[in-house]
C-alpha cells in the first residue's frame, strides 16, 4: 500500500511539474506583450541623461497631469542598433524612439512599416508652417530627403529640438574686437594683441566617439567652400576624399590645428575632451582666443566656471564667409526627433502634443537647446541669437558623419584625428578614407 | 514586480523542472532490461547539459562559421570575401599587427615577471605581504584599471600643470609631458603595460603554488651538493615548473588574443590600437555581420591550438597526481 502511494506521489510530482512548466511558458508569452497597445501608458527610449533627460520630464508633466497617460522612459543611447534588430526579429518595438539617421535604413523601415508616418495624426500644415523650414522641408519640395526624415513625400520624424554648428566663442573679457566675416580675416587675428597664447583652443577626445568634433569644424569648412549639392553628394559618397575640394577642405581644417594656431600643440587637441576644450579661454592669462562649436557648449562654459553668464561673459559670432557669399546661408546643425513605431493613442496623443509650442517653450525655459518651433522664446542670450541664426539659414545641412554609413563616419573621424597628429598623412589618410567608402556605400 | 516574479521563477522552476524530467525519466528507464538501463542512464542524465551546450554553445559557433562565408543580408554564398578582407584591409591588418604585439610582449612580461617574482618572494621574510601588492590589481575589473591608466596617462598642454602622474613624473626631472596613449611609439606598449600591470599577480599566485610544492629536500640535497642559488632555480626549480608555467603561458596566450576592455577603454582602438577583438567590435557595431563573424572564426581559430595544449597540460598534471 505505502509503495503504490510513494509511486503514486512521485507521478503526482512529475505531472504537476509538468504543468507548472506549461504555465510558466504560457505567462513568460504573454507578460511580453501586454504592454503594446496600451491606451494609457506609453515605451519610450531616448537618447538623452542627466540634465537633458530632466528637461523632459518637465515638458511631460502637464501631459501626463491633463491626459493620465504615464510615459515610461528608458534612456539608450543604441536604439537604432537595436530597433534594427527588433525589426528584423520582429520583437517588441518601443511605441517611440528616435528614428535611424541612415538613408538607406529609414527607407528600409518605412517600406517595412516600422516606421508611422506623422501624417496619420498630426496637423500637418500647422507643423511645418510653425517648424524652421530647413527641419521639415525638403530642398526644392523634393519628395525624398532623408536626412530630415522625409520619404515618399511623408513626414517620419517629428523634430523636436535643434542645436546650431559652427559658432566661434570668445570670452568677451579677452576677445575685445570686432567680429571676422571671412575665414582669411579670422586667421590674421593676432592672439598676442588680447594677450591670448594661441588663436584656437581644440578638444577632439570623446571616448569611442573620438574626432566628431574635428568632423565638425571641417563640415563647417567643406560646405561654405563648396554650394549644398556638392556637401550633399560627399555625404551621399558620391564625392571621393581625394576630390581637390574635400582634400582643400582638410588643408583648411589643418590651418586651424597647426602647431602655431592651436593651444597646446596637436597632443593638447587630441587628448582633450570636447567639454574641457574651451576652459583655456577662462584662464588668465588666456590660453586662447576662440573655439569652434555648437550651441550646446555654452552648458559646459557655465558648468565649469560657475558664475560665468552667457552673452555678458562669453558670447559667440557665426562661421565666417569662406569666400563665396552663395555658399553662406549654408548653416551646419543638427536635431533630436521622435518616430512612432506602434500606433496607439496614447502614443499619437503624446506626439501631437510634443508638436506643440507650449511643450517646447518648457524645455527652450529649461536653457541649453533650441526647440524646433520658431516662435519659441529664448531668456538666455545666446539661444536668443542662435534662433535667429537658426531663422534666417537658407539651407540646415546636416552634420556629415552623422549621415554616412557608421564605418564610413569611424574612418572620418579618424582621420581627422590621424591627420591633427601628423599633417604630412594627408595624402595617406585621403587614399585610405576612398577606399574605406568604395566598401561602405555598396549595398550589402 | 514582473522581474522578481521571472527571477523567483527562474531560480524556483528551472532546478524543478530539471527535477521533474529525471523522476519522469526515471520512471520511464526503470521499466527497461537492466542492462540497457545501465547503458541508457548516464545519456539520459547528461542530456539536458549536452542539450544547453548544443543550444547554446555549438550551434551558434556552427552558425558563425555559416555567416562568416555568406554575404552581410544573409542571402548568397560570398565564398572567402570575408576573410579576404579581414586579411588585406590596411586598418583589420593593423588590428593583426597589435594582436600579435600582445600576443609576444604580455605573455612573455607576464609569464616573466610572475615567474621571478614567485621565485624571490619565496625567499624574502615579508612573502604574503609582497605577494598581495603584487596581486592587487588582478581583482580590479579591466574597465577601472583602464580608468586608473586613463588618468596616470593623462596629459595637459605643456607648460601647465601635468594632472597625470607619469607625465608630473616627467615635468619633475624637467622633460616635455608625454602624450603616452596618442604617440604611436608609446600608445602599444602603454597599453600592454596595463594589461601586464593586471595579470602579473595571477601568473605569480599560480606559479608560487607550484613553487610550494616542490619538496625542499631535492632543494637541500641540491644546496649539499654544492649548487648556488642560480644554479638551482635553472636546473631544478624551473623545470619542475614547466607545466605550470606552460598553462600559465596558454592562459595568458589566449588573454591577450581576447584582449578587448584594456583598448577599448583607453584608445577605443584610435592612433592604430586596434586588437582583433575590438577589431570584431566595431564590424559588429557597424552593422558589417558577417565580416564580424570572419573575424570572430579567425581569433576562435587561433585560439583552439591553444586550449587543446592547456587541457593536455591539466590532464597530464592530474594523472601525476
Amino acid at each position: 500500500m505505502s509503495e503504490v502511494f510513494s509511486r503514486l506521489s512521485s507521478r503526482a510530482i512529475a505531472l504537476s511539474l509538468g504543468a507548472l512548466l506549461l504555465v510558466a511558458a504560457c505567462g513568460g508569452g504573454s507578460s511580453n506583450n501586454s504592454s503594446s497597445g496600451n491606451a494609457t501608458s506609453v515605451t519610450q527610449w531616448v537618447a538623452w541623461g542627466g540634465a537633458e533627460l530632466q528637461a523632459y520630464r518637465d515638458v511631460l508633466k502637464p501631459f501626463t497631469a491633463s491626459t493620465g497617460i504615464t510615459v515610461h522612459i528608458t534612456t539608450n543611447r543604441d536604439s537604432t542598433n537595436q530597433i534594427a534588430n527588433g525589426i528584423i526579429s520582429g520583437t517588441d518595438l518601443p511605441d517611440l524612439a528616435p528614428s535611424t539617421t541612415d538613408p538607406i535604413q529609414l527607407k528600409d523601415w518605412v517600406t517595412k512599416g516600422a516606421l508611422k508616418p506623422l501624417e496619420s495624426f498630426l496637423d500637418m500644415s500647422a507643423y511645418t508652417s510653425g517648424t524652421y523650414p530647413a527641419l521639415t522641408t525638403a530642398p526644392g519640395g523634393a519628395a525624398d530627403d532623408p536626412y530630415i526624415g522625409i520619404i515618399g513625400g511623408k513626414h517620419y520624424m517629428l523634430m523636436i529640438k535643434t542645436q546650431v554648428k559652427g559658432l566661434i566663442w570668445y570670452n568677451k573679457k579677452v576677445f575685445t574686437g570686432t567680429a571676422p566675416t571671412t575665414f582669411d580675416q579670422l586667421l590674421a587675428i593676432n592672439p598676442s594683441q588680447y594677450g591670448a597664447q594661441k588663436l584656437f583652443c581644440a578638444g577632439f577626445e570623446s571616448g569611442t566617439a573620438s574626432g566628431w568634433p574635428a568632423s565638425d569644424q571641417i563640415d563647417n569648412i567643406i560646405m561654405r567652400q563648396n554650394d549644398a549639392a556638392f556637401y550633399t553628394s560627399w555625404i551621399q559618397g558620391k564625392v571621393k576624399f581625394t576630390d581637390p575640394q574635400i582634400k582643400l577642405g582638410y588643408q583648411t581644417f589643418l590651418k586651424e590645428v597647426s602647431a602655431a594656431n592651436v593651444y597646446g600643440g596637436s597632443n593638447t587637441a587630441l587628448t582633450t575632451n570636447f567639454g574641457k576644450a574651451g576652459d583655456p579661454m577662462f584662464k588668465t592669462p588666456a590660453g586662447c582666443l576662440f573655439l569652434e562649436q555648437a550651441t550646446f557648449i555654452s552648458a559646459f562654459f557655465t558648468q565649469d566656471f560657475p558664475g560665468t553668464k552667457a552673452g555678458t561673459d562669453f558670447d559667440f559670432f557665426g562661421h565666417p564667409s569662406m569666400g563665396s557669399a552663395a555658399n553662406d546661408g549654408n548653416l551646419n546643425g543638427f536635431y533630436d526627433n521622435v518616430a512612432m513605431y506602434n500606433d496607439t493613442p496614447a502614443a499619437r496623443k503624446l506626439m501631437q502634443y510634443l508638436a506643440t509650442a507650449p511643450a517646447q517653450q518648457i524645455w527652450a525655459n529649461d536653457g541649453g537647446t533650441l526647440g524646433a518651433i520658431k516662435t519659441l522664446t529664448y531668456t538666455d542670450p545666446v539661444f536668443k541669437r542662435a534662433a535667429e541664426v537658426a531663422n534666417t539659414a537658407k539651407n540646415l545641412l546636416v552634420t556629415a558623419g552623422d549621415f554616412m554609413p557608421s564605418d564610413m563616419q569611424a574612418a572620418f573621424w579618424k582621420s581627422l584625428l590621424d591627420v591633427t597628429k601628423d599633417p604630412s598623412s594627408l595624402n595617406a589618410v585621403l587614399a585610405h578614407l576612398d577606399q574605406v567608402q568604395a566598401a561602405a556605400y555598396k549595398a550589402s | 514586480m514582473d522581474q522578481i516574479i521571472t527571477a523567483i521563477g527562474a531560480i524556483v522552476l528551472v532546478p524543478l523542472v530539471l527535477l521533474g524530467y529525471i523522476l519522469l525519466g526515471e520512471r520511464v528507464i526503470e521499466r527497461l532490461p537492466e542492462r540497457i538501463q545501465e547503458w541508457f542512464r548516464p545519456y539520459f542524465w547528461a542530456l539536458p547539459a549536452i542539450g544547453f551546450a548544443t543550444i547554446f554553445m555549438v550551434y551558434p559557433l556552427l552558425r558563425t562559421v555559416v555567416i562568416s562565408f555568406r554575404n552581410n543580408a544573409d542571402t548568397t554564398w560570398v565564398g572567402f570575401d570575408n576573410y579576404v578582407y579581414f586579411f588585406t584591409f590596411p586598418s583589420t591588418l593593423t588590428s593583426l599587427r597589435n594582436s600579435l604585439l600582445w600576443l609576444v610582449f604580455y605573455t612573455f612580461f607576464a609569464v616573466g615577471l610572475g615567474l621571478i617574482i614567485a621565485i624571490m618572494v619565496d625567499r624574502v621574510r615579508y612573502e604574503s605581504l609582497a605577494k598581495i601588492a603584487i596581486f592587487l590589481p588582478v581583482p580590479i575589473s579591466a574597465v577601472a584599471a583602464s580608468i586608473i591608466w586613463k588618468f596616470m596617462f593623462d596629459y595637459q598642454a605643456p607648460g601647465t600643470t601635468q594632472t597625470g602622474t607619469l607625465n608630473a613624473l616627467l615635468g619633475v626631472v624637467g622633460h616635455e609631458p608625454v602624450a603616452w596613449l596618442v604617440n604611436s611609439t608609446t600608445n602599444n606598449a602603454a597599453l600592454i603595460f596595463v594589461g601586464i600591470w593586471s595579470a602579473t599577480g595571477f601568473a605569480m599566485v599560480i606559479i608560487s603554488a607550484s613553487l610550494k610544492a616542490i619538496s625542499s629536500e631535492v632543494l637541500e640535497a641540491a644546496r649539499i651538493d654544492g649548487a648556488n642559488e642560480f644554479r638551482i632555480v635553472q636546473l631544478i626549480v624551473t623545470p619542475l615548473l614547466w607545466p605550470t608555467i606552460t598553462v600559465i603561458g596558454t592562459t595568458m596566450i589566449i588573454n591577450a588574443l581576447k584582449t578587448f576592455d584594456i583598448v577599448y577603454v583607453l584608445t577605443a582602438g584610435a592612433y592604430d590600437t586596434d586588437v582583433i577583438a575590438t577589431q570584431m567590435f566595431s564590424q559588429l557595431a557597424h552593422a558589417h555581420f558577417s565580416r564580424a563573424a570572419a573575424v570572430g572564426v579567425v581569433l576562435f581559430a587561433a585560439i583552439v591550438p591553444l586550449l587543446v595544449v592547456n587541457i593536455r597540460r591539466f590532464q597530464q598534471q592530474e594523472e601525476q597526481r
